[in-house]
Parts: C-alpha cells; structure tokens; sequence
C-alpha cells in the first residue's frame, strides 16, 4: 500500500497519495469524524462498522492535491486484535479520544505507544479530542492532552464530527505536515502492483511527488 | 464473548480466514477467534526474525538479525497469476489492501543443473532442455493446451479427454524429460499418478500455467509484498469490514455439543453459542488423521540462488525421476526486494514429502543448488485431514497445507468446505464489486 506514486490527473496539480489510519477506544466517534470528513454527513447513531474497504478524500494544499487513503479500524481494535497489515506503509494517523471519558484518553496513549512500536518512522499522528460538543461532560482537560501532545510532538485539537467543529481543520494540518518529496525519508522500499481484473497491469512508479 | 453467532471460526489461517470473509460477506454472524497472539497460524509470517528463533527454539536470535524488516513465512506457496486465489481477491475487493510482485524465474532440474522453465512456445524453441525436433513437438502441446476449450469439441483436436496423459504424451511423441517438466515443472504435480488418469484436468493445469503467464508480469507466479501472513489478515478485514468479530491471543477450552451437534465454543470459562465451528486441525486432534508429512527448511541467504541470473526471487522444481523420488522437492525464493528480509539477503524455503525416515536428508538435492547457507530452520509437519465432513456435528475441520508450491490446492480445500457449510457450491457473482471503497 504504502507511499502511492505521485500521478498528473489530466495535466492538473501534481497528487499525492497518502494512506491514514485511525485509532481509539470503539465508540470514540472515529468512523463519525471520517464520515464528517468524507461526505459531510454525521449520523448520531453511527452504526459501529462501515462496510468500505477504505475511504478516500482529496484535500488541495498550495498547488497539490493530496489524496488521503483513510482506514477505519473495522473494529478490530475492540479486542486488540488489528492486524500489523492496519499499520504498515501508514504517513499518518488520527488518535481519537473522547473528552467525555477519562479511559478512553489513557487508552489514547496506548495506540500512540503502539504507533511508535509498529507504525512508519516518519508518521505523522494527531490526537483529537472528540465529542467537543459535550463539553459540559467533559472529563479530559484540554490543557492536559494539549501538554500530552507537545511532549509527543503529536498535532493536537478537539473536535466535533456532530457539529463539524476542527474536523476539516485536524485534517489540514495533517496535510500540511505530511512531506511531499523524496528526501523526507519517508519513501517506502519497495513498490509492488495491485491486481486488477485486467489482462495486463502497468506497476506504478516510485516516489511520491517527485514533481 | 456471551453472544450467539451464526459462525465460530477457529485459527486465523488462509483457509479459515476466507472463509470468515466470506461468510460474513454473505450476512453470517462470524465470531473469529485464535489461540495465538498473531494472525496467520500456520501460514503465518514470522516477524521479528527474533520470533521464528523462538518458534522454532534456536535460542538467541543474533544482534545483525534484529531489524524490523524480516517476514518469514512458515509455509512457502506463490500464487498463480491466473489462479483461483487472484480471482478470489480481485473479487471480494481484498487485493487492494495488498501489494505483489511477479516470481522472477523458475527453473527446472535436469540432470544436476537448472534451466529455465520454457513457458511459450518462443522460451520452447530456445530451451536447452530439449532437443531440436522435440522443442517443436512440445510447442504444439502448449499451443493446444492453451487453446484448449472443453465446451468446444474442436479445440480437442481428437484427444478423448478420458484418454490418459500417458496416451497424450504418446501421441505428441514426447521424451522423458520434456513430460518430467511439463508434469512437474508447468502442470505442478507433486508425485507421477496424474500419467494414468484422465488427460482433461492435466490439460487444464498447463492451460492454467501458460495463461497466468505474462498476466501480471514476466513468470506466471505472484508473491505480496510483507509475506504470505498479509493474505489470510486481508480477508480477515474483509470479515471485520461486515462485521465479524475478531478475538487473537484466546484459549480454546472446547466446544459444547447437543444431541451430536456443536452449540457452542468455550473460552476463558465463558461459552459463545454457535450454529456452527469451522477450525484448523490443531484445534480437534481428535477429529483430524495424519496423511503424509511435510520437511520444510527455511534457509538464509546473503546472495542469490547461483545460476538464476541473480534472480530476486525464483522457484526451482526438481521432478522426482531425476533424482529418484516419489514426490518432488522445491526451491521457493524470495528476498528484501519483497520487504520480507534485510537488504541484501534472500530467504529459501526447501520442501518436499517425507519418504524415508531421515528427512533433512531427503532435501540434500536442493541444498546443493543454494550455495552457502548463513542459518537453517527445519521443520517436519504431519499433514492433518478431517475424519468426517461435519455434516453431523456442524465441525468443518479444514486440512493442513500441503506441499505444493501454490495455491490451487488450498483454495480446492476452501471450495469444498464452503460447500459443506453452505450447502451450495461458492459462486464468485456472490461478492462480485460489493466492497468498492466509497470514492469522492
């Protein structure tokens, strides 16, 4: 999966391919922040699955597109049983937490923990405090996840995928800190195809973004 | 876990996670459970390379050895480009969560040396492993066999598919060597039996080799990227993605039944109640018989298979008559190209059948042929078939891996399980394009 190769669809801006995985306690809304993301939509009773191999969503930054590969944990996360295949190749991840729910913002530092275990060197990972609508529940102080993230160096905001708040925004900062040229070190080794129902598949280039 | 599913699987093997996709897929309840703390069981990839020291108790693994770039697989098989299991992941949609890389050479052993295997009928006339007139006599078989269409009398060319291969062979006037390699080395049987029975399904399976040819790349094998363990986690998101439930790293403490009849599986003192069980056959030794046993011996590389061109991956068959076997032995190779070891080095999985009781030894052949070997790692596996169908208990024991180089095989197993369970034959149309990822 991995680094995608940079491609010119139809002479426009040059796209860049990322894969983003997201992690968290189930029922801290993170298929509700992707869906919120992705079509605009929130469902207050989000059904725990979401039946897609993956979502994707373009973001335009400066001159490039960046096209996000997003992987919902399809609730392998409930059990601790994500396959190492969720992490591999990722450049970024959203660690979700809900700000109504003490244990959920622990188990937050877990998959951090396990992202700087299994991830990418380079990955980018943000923590987003959802259910900021909520506040009036609230039992994570923003201060305290904020202090977290720093020592980290995670990007960090508090979102709403039910009122929108930050949703775009968590996602555009990602953007902006993803590398997006050869020399980031974060070029994968090997460049393999995937196979489609044709008779004959070209294998994609190398690189990303090598403008 | 107090729940009731439609479907327990046990282990989280290739066969076992098919089948779990597949079920869920079609709307089973599936709870998916492992004893391991991995996925893959059996068709695991081992990584850390620490941990296949440990799997296999050779102490320490040492410091040079320690990156995080090694997938070893436990059981080597490529895939056929054209085969069943592309078919399945281009199908259920789960080929986009993986990468593959084409075989870049396989070789045939003739008479102490390898040689590539001629696969068209261009390789064929430019192959030293046949004589002048004989390339040609073989050209004409691949040619008919890749042209060959049961449902069109014509294309038989008046072969009766009742006819032997034996009479077939006969009948294009081939030698010994050329039937060693096309029956071995392009039509991938393991022992000679296929020669006394009817041509059809021998016809098919070089049909199959020529036309996965030149699909995806130069050979006709494919191999994903991070080992084979990525396969059976694919389709285990697949179950997930329609709502299977995925428990690893879970005891089994048995099952409880009903008037012959499984009801359910315990764990950890508590019972999930079942419609029905399917499991390898490490988790019912007493419903399982031994057929045959495998050798399998990883070995560590720091250079190429000598003489395959420094191929980065290669499959070496040696047919049994060359070196006086029943069975053949295989070479299966792959390397850090295809991000399963360090860069610079290459892992050779040698297997066969047992036939004697000194098996390593039965292996000697192949370990000829790879030149200096930094570490082996040597397993002998008893291969496990169920006793019974489970049509009575509703316990669908899947078989062990064999040791064929490919697929087929493992997917003919998975086919005749989904049958048994759903009481009709798997229909690709079933899950045809259902798991497009939503595009924006």
């Amino acid at each position: 999966m991995a680094n995608r190769g940079s491609h010119k669809p139809n002479g426009s801006s040059p796209m860049c391919q990322f894969k983003l995985v997201l992690l968290g306690e189930s029922a801290v809304g993170k298929s509700s922040l992707v869906l919120r993301f992705v079509k605009g939509q929130f469902h207050e009773f989000q059904e725990s699955t979401i039946g897609a191999a993956f979502l994707t969503q373009t973001v335009v930054l400066d001159d490039t597109t960046l096209k996000f590969e997003i992987w919902d944990t399809a609730g392998q996360e409930r059990y601790h049983s994500l396959a190492p295949m969720y992490y591999r190749g990722s450049q970024a991840a959203v660690v979700v937490y809900d700000i109504t729910n003490q244990d959920t913002f622990a188990r937050a530092k877990t998959w951090v923990r396990e992202l700087e275990k299994q991830g990418s060197p380079n990955i980018v990972i943000a923590l987003a405090g959802n259910k900021a609508d909520m506040a009036n529940k609230r039992m994570v102080e923003y201060e305290d996840a904020q202090a977290y993230a720093e020592e980290k160096s995670l990007l960090f905001m508090e979102t709403s995928a039910k009122t929108a708040m930050n949703v775009n925004d968590i996602f555009l900062a990602i953007a902006k800190r993803l590398p997006r040229n050869d020399d980031s070190g974060n070029r994968q080794r090997t460049q393999g195809q995937h196979l489609e129902d044709k008779d004959r598949r070209e294998v994609k280039e190398g690189g990303c973004c090598s403008k | 876990m107090d729940e009731k599913y439609d479907v327990i699987v046990l282990g989280t093997g290739l066969k076992e996670c098919v089948l779990s996709g597949l079920l869920s897929v079609s709307g089973k309840k599936v709870l998916h459970m492992d004893r391991n703390s991995y996925y893959g069981g059996e068709s695991a990839s081992m990584t850390p390379l620490a941990d296949l020291y440990k799997h296999f108790n050779k102490g320490e693994c040492p410091e040079n050895y320690k990156g995080k770039d090694w997938n070893v697989d436990l059981i080597p098989k490529f895939l056929m480009a054209n085969g069943q299991l592309v078919k399945l992941l281009i199908h259920s949609g789960v080929t986009r969560y993986l990468e593959f890389k084409c075989i870049e050479g396989s070789y045939v052993y003739k008479k102490g040396k390898i040689n590539k295997v001629p696969s068209n009928e261009k390789e064929a006339l430019s192959s030293p492993l046949m004589g002048m007139f004989e390339k040609r006599r073989f050209a004409s078989l691949l040619k008919f066999c890749d042209e060959l269409d049961e449902n069109n009398p014509a294309t038989l060319k008046g072969i009766d598919p009742n006819q032997t291969m034996r009479d077939v062979f006969e009948k294009y006037n081939l030698d010994q060597g050329t039937r060693d390699f096309t029956g071995h080395a392009i039509a991938l049987y393991t022992e000679d039996s296929y020669m006394d029975k009817p041509c059809l399904p021998t016809l098919k399976k070089i049909q199959l080799y020529t036309q996965s040819l030149g699909r995806y790349g130069k050979s006709s094998y494919l191999y994903p990227l991070y080992g084979l363990g990525e396969l059976p986690q694919g389709f285990a998101r697949l179950s997930a993605i329609y709502g299977g439930t995925y428990m690893l790293n879970k005891p089994f403490e048995g099952v409880t039944m009903e008037g012959g009849k499984v009801t359910g599986v315990t764990s950890e003192g508590e019972t999930a109640q079942c419609d029905m069980v399917i499991a390898d056959p490490s988790y019912f030794p007493d419903k399982v018989k031994v057929v045959g046993k495998v050798v399998r011996c990883i070995c560590i590389l720091n250079h190429p298979v000598p003489n395959t061109s420094d191929a980065q991956s290669t499959q070496i068959i040696i047919p049994q008559n060359q070196v006086s076997r029943n069975y053949d032995i295989y070479v299966s190779c792959v390397s850090f190209a295809h991000n399963v070891a360090e860069k610079g080095y290459y892992i050779a999985t040698v297997s066969t059948t047992v036939e004697t009781d000194d098996p390593e030894s039965e292996l000697e052949p192949a370990f000829k042929l790879l030149g200096p070997v930094k570490e082996k790692f040597l397993s002998i596996s008893d291969i496990y078939e169920p006793t019974d169908d489970g049509s009575e208990s509703k316990i669908f024991i899947s078989s062990s891996f064999d040791a064929t180089t490919h697929f087929e095989t493992t997917c003919d197993d998975i086919n005749k399980l989904y049958e048994r369970i759903m009481g009709e034959p798997f229909d690709f149309s079933k899950i045809q394009s259902t798991v497009d990822p939503v595009d924006n």
